[in-house]
């Protein structure tokens, strides 16, 4: 039985759900500016209005989808020419003292205005008065500008403030059409984990992030899929990166192949629409200075030379361990169970800890674990706490956060590593290897929920694939065994 | 005289408001009787019965408002009187609660009993300076008697009555945005549904009535429903308190039985137009209601059906009179000019339109209009009608709407010309000066 109709469709709604809701669940389009599917309904921007049919042709009335709730055998209209005139009208307000800047915002291309004045209006303003001048440049935090010029006052990032982050620093200031989006008194905003979000959801330019502030065009850019390694959340993010087209020679090289920002790729089994700041922030993870070069006893080698040596020392061991790095995805671990499982005593590491200040946990994502794939390295490799054996004579360390005056005195060291680290020279090989912005895989979160990774650039040729290189280093080990 | 008396039924002395002249008046004889011998139903009933509208200004039939409110049904129920009076022109709640506070009070103690409230509120304007310390004085008053607090008058009735002061916001005597001021939050307006008597002030299933409505609550219950309607007219039982001021000769508060010949009070009762000039329009009740002309109002009665039949409203009864020369744009453009300031900014056309009115009629008052800003006027008004999370848009539409269809001439000559066709003024006394220099 349908509950009610839309445009004379049938349509069931569940209980409680609003018109905006269940228009969303069966693919009717509804504009919105302020109403947000994880935020509560402010009903402020109007633009979402449909007109609601009287029963028996009593004439007809508008209302605004995201604040209505379904009855049973409503008749609802979401593009009657009333509802698209009312659009119009909304729009003309909506725009009188928004300045029209695209061509210098980096909204522009993405922003939810322009889309919904190109669909829904797409006329010239009525006004003959000059628009109302705002701060045009307002520090919200060091990530975060404002745009108050621009603002349409949806109160989305007011609402994330109070209802998601919980850090209430976000206010709106004065009235009418002085309204301004302030930080609020003797709040905290910079110390908001979770405060770049509000760039995300601002459905205008009026929130900037200031890493990605005039950086590039957003159509310039591709978005391709990844995890945050950041904690055993496993966020799924966007990696944004210039796409190959629009790859300039006059650019710094780097600037072609780098991250230009990272957003959240919505998903509910993980983080919902949401990420943290570190996220944001992976760029500083992954673009370390890179370590692309073999090392063999510190001194420089060729990566062919590098891996024969490292074989031959793994061949020769008798109580060979291994430190495994809980950054290596699904697939590099079961080549590494696969490759030393039997032969090896491997103890599960933690590459990466808590940064001083970096909050430690809490109940929206974030997690205490700082690495992606604790959970299937323990899976493969145990769970309880072990140290190196004693009496190892070889030990394959994978990955970062090992402190080499912790390994058995007089163990032959090989580092698999993908970053410049004094250590590095200090170990008897040193082979370099790919990280996650250059190869694909999946990590398994937490608890349990599988995400895959793209590559975004290609790997340099000195460097190693983990998930090849550790069959290459055991073939002759176990030869030998 | 215009009419009979039910609030303004004492004579006003500087000892009148007080708890042993109101006891000596007969006050709290109700309240007594409902405690003793009315269950909470039977005072509902009695209240519907009386048929009485409210007089904040939408006129929403009382009984219909408090029916929605399921007694026993396990929740806190609140009780609010508003009387945050800012609609322009309108000063009637003013007279009540600095002459008769008791008569609040004591109203709101039987409305609370009927609505099973335990805590009830007054949110008064923060400019009320009298007000306030009238009110609060007769709280004081009812609290050291007996008559608020726990086990009144020896039942097992208890309430507590609070009065809070808004800080000066117009917006904040609409409802939702009176309660969400209550709360400590910005004066926002609430989207409905839910209505405010089904999830209220902290959630809570909430009354909201105007001050003069709330005062009637006793005197419905003291006379019965029956005599009660035995007053005003059929549709429109009981009296209005109107507060007239403008360009009339005798202004102030009067109170007037609904069906009273309406150009007879003013030219009667209230003197006529100041220094004997023609009438050139009223404001009946508050600035929100649109405009009506001498000539609407020659035969018209003072009652809801109407004057909505000759296109205005009751209102709040905050009636503005407008003598023969004031120039209308320029009073177009006060009225504008407080809409912007008190628009709350929170939804789309309001925190838009209200700017954009007040700076378009600001360029024509200034010689610098064009002929299709009087489009522009007239469209923004009626992309504000009905769009708005509350009334305010509306109102600001009715009144421009309002002003501009019956005399769009001067706006048109003030364009044309770059300069009033009635001089610009607004005072009598300067229109008369400006009539004696030409």
């Amino acid at each position: 039985m349908p509950d009610f109709f839309i445009n004379g469709q049938p349509v069931s709604a569940a209980k409680g759900q609003t018109v905006m809701q269940a228009a969303e669940a069966n693919g009717f389009f509804i504009p919105t500016f302020c109403w947000h599917p994880h935020l509560s309904v402010s009903g402020n921007c109007r633009i979402c209005v449909v007109e609601v049919e009287g029963e028996g042709g009593g004439g007809s009335w508008m209302e605004i989808a995201c604040n209505m709730p379904v009855t049973e055998g409503m008749r609802v209209l979401t593009d009657s020419e009333a509802v698209r005139a009312r659009r119009r009208e909304t729009l003309q307000f909506i725009l009188l003292n928004h300045p029209v800047d695209c061509g210098i915002c980096d909204k522009a291309g993405e922003c939810t205005l322009q889309d919904h004045h190109y669909e829904l209006n797409g006329l010239p303003s009525v006004s003959t008065i000059p628009k109302v001048h705002a701060t045009k440049y307002f520090d919200l935090s060091s990530r975060i500008v404002l745009d108050n010029e621009r603002c349409i006052v949806c109160s989305r990032c007011v609402r994330f403030t109070r209802e998601i982050s919980k850090s209430n620093a976000l206010g709106i200031q004065n009235r009418g059409d002085s309204s301004l989006v302030r930080p609020v008194e003797n709040s905290n905003f910079e110390a908001d984990p979770y405060s770049d979000n509000v760039i995300d959801i601002c459905p205008v330019g009026a929130l900037l992030s200031k890493q990605f502030l005039h950086k590039a065009r957003v159509w310039y850019l591709k978005a391709t899929p990844s995890v945050c390694p950041g904690c055993s959340r496993g966020c799924t993010v966007d990696l944004w990166h210039r796409k190959a087209e629009w790859k300039l020679n006059a650019l710094d090289p780097r600037e072609n192949t780098a991250i230009a920002r990272v957003t959240p790729r919505e998903n509910p089994a993980v983080n919902g629409p949401w990420i943290c700041n570190k996220g944001r922030d992976l760029a500083q993870i992954f673009e370390r200075p890179r370590a692309q070069q073999a090392l063999l006893k510190g001194q420089p080698a060729p990566l062919a030379d590098a891996i024969a040596a490292a074989r031959r020392l793994i061949g020769e061991a008798r109580r060979p361990a291994a430190l495994v790095s809980n950054w290596g995805s699904n697939e590099e671990l079961a080549a590494f169970k696969a490759a030393f499982g039997d032969r090896f005593e491997c103890v599960v590491k933690s590459d990466w800890h808590a940064m001083p200040g970096e909050r430690l946990e809490d109940e929206l994502l974030i997690r205490a674990d700082k690495n992606p794939n604790t959970r299937m390295a323990q899976q493969l490799f145990g769970d309880e706490p072990r140290l190196v054996p004693v009496d190892a004579d070889l030990v394959l360390v994978w990955g970062e956060g090992a402190s080499f005056a912790n390994l058995p005195r007089g163990a032959k060291i090989v580092l698999l590593g993908s970053y410049l680290a004094p250590e590095n020279g200090h170990a008897e090989v040193f082979i370099p290897v790919s990280i996650q912005t250059e190869r694909a895989g999946h990590y398994t979160n937490f608890a349990g929920v599988v995400s895959r990774f793209e590559p975004i650039v290609r790997k340099k040729d000195g460097v190693a694939h983990a998930e090849q290189l550790f069959a290459q280093l055991a073939a002759t080990a176990e030869a030998i065994a | 005289m215009t009419g009979r008396k039910l609030l303004m039924s004492f004579p006003v002395t500087p000892t009148s408001h007080l708890l042993s002249e109101v006891r000596a008046r007969g006050g709290y004889e109700t309240l007594k009787k409902v405690l003793t011998s009315m269950t909470p139903e039977q005072v509902t009933k009695e209240v519907t019965a009386a048929g009485i509208l409210g007089h904040g200004g939408a006129a929403f039939p009382v009984g219909r408002k408090w029916s929605v409110v399921h007694l026993n049904d396990g929740q806190p129920h609140y009780l609010c009187a508003n009387a945050d009076e800012g609609e322009p022109g309108t000063f009637k709640d003013r007279w009540i609660l600095e002459n008769a506070p008791h008569q609040l009070v004591e109203s709101m103690l039987i409305a609370a009993y009927a609505l099973q409230v335990r805590n009830a509120f007054v949110y008064i304007r923060g400019e009320f300076d009298l007000p306030y310390r009238r009110l609060q004085g007769a709280v004081d008053e009812a609290y050291a008697a007996g008559l608020l607090g726990e086990k009144i008058l020896g039942t097992d009735f208890s309430l507590d009555l609070v009065v809070y002061r808004g800080a000066g916001s117009y917006v904040c005597g609409e409802a939702s945005a009176l309660i969400t001021s209550i709360e400590g939050k910005k004066g926002y307006p609430r989207n409905r549904p839910p209505r405010l008597t089904v999830r209220g002030l902290y959630q809570r299933p909430t009354v909201i009535n105007n001050v003069e409505t709330l005062s009637n609550v006793e005197i419905i219950v003291r006379l019965g429903a029956e005599e009660f309607r035995k007053v005003g007219i059929a549709k429109s039982p009981g009296t209005q308190l109107v507060s007239i001021s403008g360009h009339v000769e005798k202004p102030g508060v009067y109170e007037v039985e609904y069906g009273y010949p309406l150009a007879k009070f003013i030219y009667e009762d209230c003197g006529g137009v100041l220094g004997g000039k023609g009438l050139k329009c009223i404001i009946p009740g508050g600035i929100s209601t649109k405009v009506l002309t001498a000539a609407d109002i020659a035969t018209v009665t003072y009652d809801h059906k109407a004057m909505e039949a000759v296109g205005s409203q009751v209102g709040s009864g905050g009636m503005v009179v407008i003598a023969e020369g004031t120039c209308m744009v320029r009073l177009l453009q006060v009225m504008l000019r407080f809409y912007h300031h008190e628009s709350c900014g929170q939804c789309t056309p309001c925190r838009e339109g209200m700017g954009w009115l007040h700076r378009t009629i600001d360029r024509i008052v200034a010689g610098k209009g064009r002929p299709e800003e009087i489009d522009t006027l007239v469209r923004i008004s009626e992309a504000n009608d009905g769009t708005t999370i509350c009334g305010m848009g509306d109102a600001a539409g009715y009144a421009t709407v309002g002003i501009i269809a019956k005399y769009r001439d001067e706006f048109e000559y003030y364009i044309a010309n770059g300069r009033s066709k009635n001089g610009g003024r607004l005072e009598v006394d300067a229109i008369e000066r400006e009539v004696a220099h030409a």
